[in-house]
């Protein structure tokens, strides 16, 4: 039965998702679906991939990759974040 | 009696699970860099990701979302079905059906959007090299997925209560695979559908 609660609720953020799309809010639009995208990441994960009864080690390799993830996001954006494509004056514009 | 490395069962079946936990979190890496081109992507060149992303077919791209979400239900019954030892067969099959339903409509997706993505240029271009580039791998995949899962069908009498570990880490490939997806659509699909 919780299956079934959990493709319930997958239903509902996939229509919330859905229709937030079509409400102007800028920014937020993204925000709203990102948001929703998580929700639905952690229904998938904790029902149908069962981390809800996992013990510490799963939980910990689950978490893992996220982890370094981030840290390849952050390291990454130090470059892009702090410098600016300079063309040589020999190169074509 | 054969000799095992583990203490018990349930020590084993915990290595089976963790040796797919870890080759998923690879699998989050490797993905990884086109997550972060996108995010590059969508802050440089803003309209042009919401113009690429109004020539998604959204009709296609939302119902092949719920397909791909109900083959996750059926993989996790399916995965329940082989831990009690019952009849996993028409689950799987369901699975794989679903998964292959969701490339047929991702194909003619690609099918559609070729003509816009031939002639697209600057931003534009950048949004559908990323869109064929996350969708193709999340494809290749999904075709592993739903091979292996054919596979399994094929030598479902093999399973039972006792020993079940190949249904049990294929679900949770198949559900990370699904969890890609539930990314990629509003990343692709959903950008300032109000305007479209």
């Amino acid at each position: 039965m919780t299956y079934f609660f959990t493709w319930a609720g997958l239903m509902i953020c996939l229509a919330a998702t859905l229709a937030s799309s079509y409400v102007p809010m800028g920014a937020w639009n993204s925000a709203t679906n990102m948001a929703i995208s998580v929700a639905k990441a952690l229904l998938i994960a904790l029902f149908f991939m069962h981390l809800r009864h996992a013990g510490a080690l799963l939980r910990i390799a689950a978490i893992t990759g996220l982890l370094w993830l981030a840290l390849l996001f952050g390291i990454s954006w130090t470059d892009f974040g702090t410098r600016s494509i300079s063309h040589a004056p020999w190169s074509a514009p | 009696m054969p000799t095992t490395p583990f203490d018990s069962t349930l020590e084993r079946r915990e290595a089976d699970l963790l040796g797919m936990w870890a080759f998923l979190a690879t699998e989050v890496v490797f993905f990884g860099p086109l997550f972060f081109g996108y995010v590059h992507g969508r802050l440089v060149q803003p309209q042009a990701f919401v113009e690429g992303s109004h020539h998604m077919h959204i009709v296609l791209g939302t119902l092949n979302t719920a397909i791909l979400m109900t083959s996750s239900l059926t993989m996790a019954l399916g995965v329940r079905a082989a831990q009690k030892g019952a009849r996993v067969r028409i689950w799987l099959a369901l699975t794989a059906l679903f998964g292959l339903a969701f490339l047929g409509i991702k194909a003619t997706e690609w099918v559609l959007e070729l003509p816009d993505a031939a002639s697209a240029s600057g931003g534009e271009a950048r949004f559908y090299f990323l869109y064929y580039a996350m969708t193709g791998l999340h494809a290749i995949h999904l075709t592993l997925g739903v091979a292996l899962v054919a596979w399994l069908w094929l030598h479902a009498k093999r399973y039972s209560s006792a020993y079940h570990a190949p249904v049990e880490v294929m679900g949770l490939y198949w559900h990370f695979v699904d969890i890609v997806w539930v990314f990629l659509y509003p990343m692709f699909y959903l950008l300032e559908r109000y305007n479209a």
